[in-house]
């Protein structure tokens, strides 16, 4: 019972021991957690369908983020204001997005059962070529009308942009005050509706084939269901949702950092639905906004916590990261502990009930 | 014969589709692109048409702002069409017009005398001069950074020429 909650209880016993060193208010610390919900629970989402398919958590959703700011840089460059931009910006990122993502999942296609790692490393393969194309074609090869984007030499993007003409466009569209707090009733319901979409998609063909090729690929290649497709199209829609969460996530953030925006967003996401409750085979929507709620609670908290406590708030933020790396490294460890006590009970299952009997006990080997 | 009516309906509602995208990206752009419209209240270039002496000027439904001669201010719209206001103090005489903004164009004058004048072209297109220095200075040698905002400086342009005098 506590092994599978235990990333839960453990977060939530250290953030609420933070609370009151770190000296917030309630007040404070809810309104933050309201805008960060909105902020990052999108770009959270986009990691089910990666794990419904089996593939584990998708850390190649920065594949997505990326083809998301190239859209916004295009926004920017174009003078696309408002929600305008946004839906501009998505626009142009969703082509590359579907492009990246079905590169990715015939990658992935090729390292069954590795599908983390090589995500992770395939990310990296593709930054190369995302600053390659951002640092060194746009403005050279591809025209900018904005020469205030570009650097002082003349062609590449600059270091941080300014997304002024988009900031939180989408969220004041609709602000709704409510006790005190500030709501952006527009992003919740873009939230609320991809929830209902993940539903109403897990019910459909394709949602069941999913999961049938989640528990077992083998099985369900002999049922008939196109394993291999069924996971391209799983990871293709999940980098279109992370092309558009990282463009929410950007509009609220209101800057975009071009050369390394994207490098964290799977690492949080991922940290995210652990945190949550869920694992590398299993998650819900549920585990997305708990996880998003105790991750950006700690989050709040423990900078000041550490500056209160230890006379430093590096320490808070390294503890921010160390929590971080430590949620997933704890999620995986515990994942892979339950894996092999689920192989040994199967096993010896099949040796009818000769569970934990050696070779001497009448066990065989 | 089904299966070739069934794979041209399907390229129609794909190409229909493709067609839609196309269509939304080209609304958004139309209809979110920022312009900045310059508010000029100067004599015309012939001197033919003077400033107004005190007005208000007022764009779309944004704060409506007071001119005097030679004055000059900027405001941002979004999309092309838009509505101009404007209230004469002298007389109490409001002008109302609307124009439209060019969609490639960033930046327009609005020579409100002409406007009121009821002379065409009250708008015209302005285009700041962006020079970019494209050879680093020489006694300004930066660190080169992976993607910093920094010049990738090239060495041979550094190197001081043999016969150059140098400044003791």
């Amino acid at each position: 019972m506590f092994s599978e909650y235990a990333v839960v209880i453990i977060f939530l016993v250290i953030t609420i021991a933070a609370i009151s060193p770190s000296g917030l208010s309630l007040t404070y610390i809810i309104q933050e957690l309201i805008t960060r919900l909105g902020r990052n629970s999108f770009l959270v989402i986009s990691l089910l369908l990666p794990i419904y398919s089996g593939m584990g958590l998708n850390f190649a959703m920065s594949l997505g983020a990326m083809a998301g700011q190239i859209g916004l840089i295009f926004a920017v460059d174009w003078s696309v204001a408002g929600w305008q931009g946004l839906v501009f910006a998505l626009l142009i990122g969703l082509p590359i997005a579907v492009f990246l993502g079905w590169i990715c999942g015939k990658v992935m296609n090729k390292a069954k059962g590795r599908e983390m790692v090589t995500g992770y490393i395939l990310a990296f393969f593709i930054n190369g070529i995302y600053q390659f194309f951002v640092l060194y074609m746009m403005g050279s090869v591809i025209p900018m009308r904005n020469a205030s984007i570009l650097l002082s030499r003349g062609y590449g993007i600059r270091n941080t942009l300014n997304l002024e003409s988009v900031r939180q466009s989408l969220d004041t569209i609709f602000m709704l005050k409510l006790g005190g707090f500030d709501v952006p009733v527009v992003t919740l319901i873009i939230i609320a509706l991809l929830c209902v979409f993940i539903v109403w998609f897990k019910k459909t063909k394709l949602g069941q084939d999913m999961r049938a090729v989640g528990q077992d690929m083998t099985v369900a290649e002999a049922a008939g269901i196109p394993v291999e497709k069924t996971r391209i199209v799983a990871i293709i829609i999940s980098t279109v949702l992370a092309c558009a969460g990282q463009l929410i996530f950007l509009q609220n953030m209101g800057n975009l950092a071009t050369y390394n925006a994207h490098d964290q967003t799977s690492f949080f996401a991922a940290a995210a639905i652990l945190v949550g409750g869920a694992s590398v085979t299993h998650a819900s929507i549920p585990n997305v906004f708990i996880g998003v709620i105790l991750l950006h609670a700690m989050f709040i908290v423990s900078p000041l916590a550490g500056q209160n406590l230890f006379g430093s708030a590096m320490v808070g933020e390294y503890f921010r990261q160390f929590i971080g790396y430590g949620v997933i490294a704890l999620s995986l460890v515990l994942y892979a502990w339950k894996s092999r006590k689920a192989i040994f009970n199967s096993r010896s299952d099949l040796r009818g009930g000769a569970a934990g009997k050696g070779k001497d006990e009448g066990g065989q080997a | 014969m089904k299966a070739i009516s069934f794979r041209n309906r399907s390229f129609v509602v794909r190409s229909i589709l493709v067609l839609v995208y196309i269509a939304v990206v080209i609304i958004m752009l139309m209809t979110g692109k920022r312009h900045t419209i310059l508010i000029d209240n100067k004599d015309s270039e012939d001197g033919s048409i003077l400033a107004i002496d005190g007005m208000s000027v007022q764009i779309d439904n944004q704060e409506a702002f007071e001119y005097y001669p030679g004055d000059r201010d900027k405001a941002i719209v979004q999309g092309q069409k838009h509505k101009v206001k404007v209230e004469i103090f002298a007389d109490g005489k409001i002008v109302e017009s609307a124009f439209s903004v060019p969609l490639g164009q960033d930046m327009v004058l609005l020579e409100v005398p002409k406007l009121i004048a009821g002379v065409e072209p009250y708008l015209k297109p302005f285009t700041v001069l962006q020079e970019q220095d494209s050879s680093p200075a020489v006694d300004s040698p930066q660190s080169i950074q992976f993607g910093g905002d920094s010049p990738v400086v090239d060495e041979t342009a550094l190197e001081v020429p043999p016969d150059a005098v140098l400044p003791q």
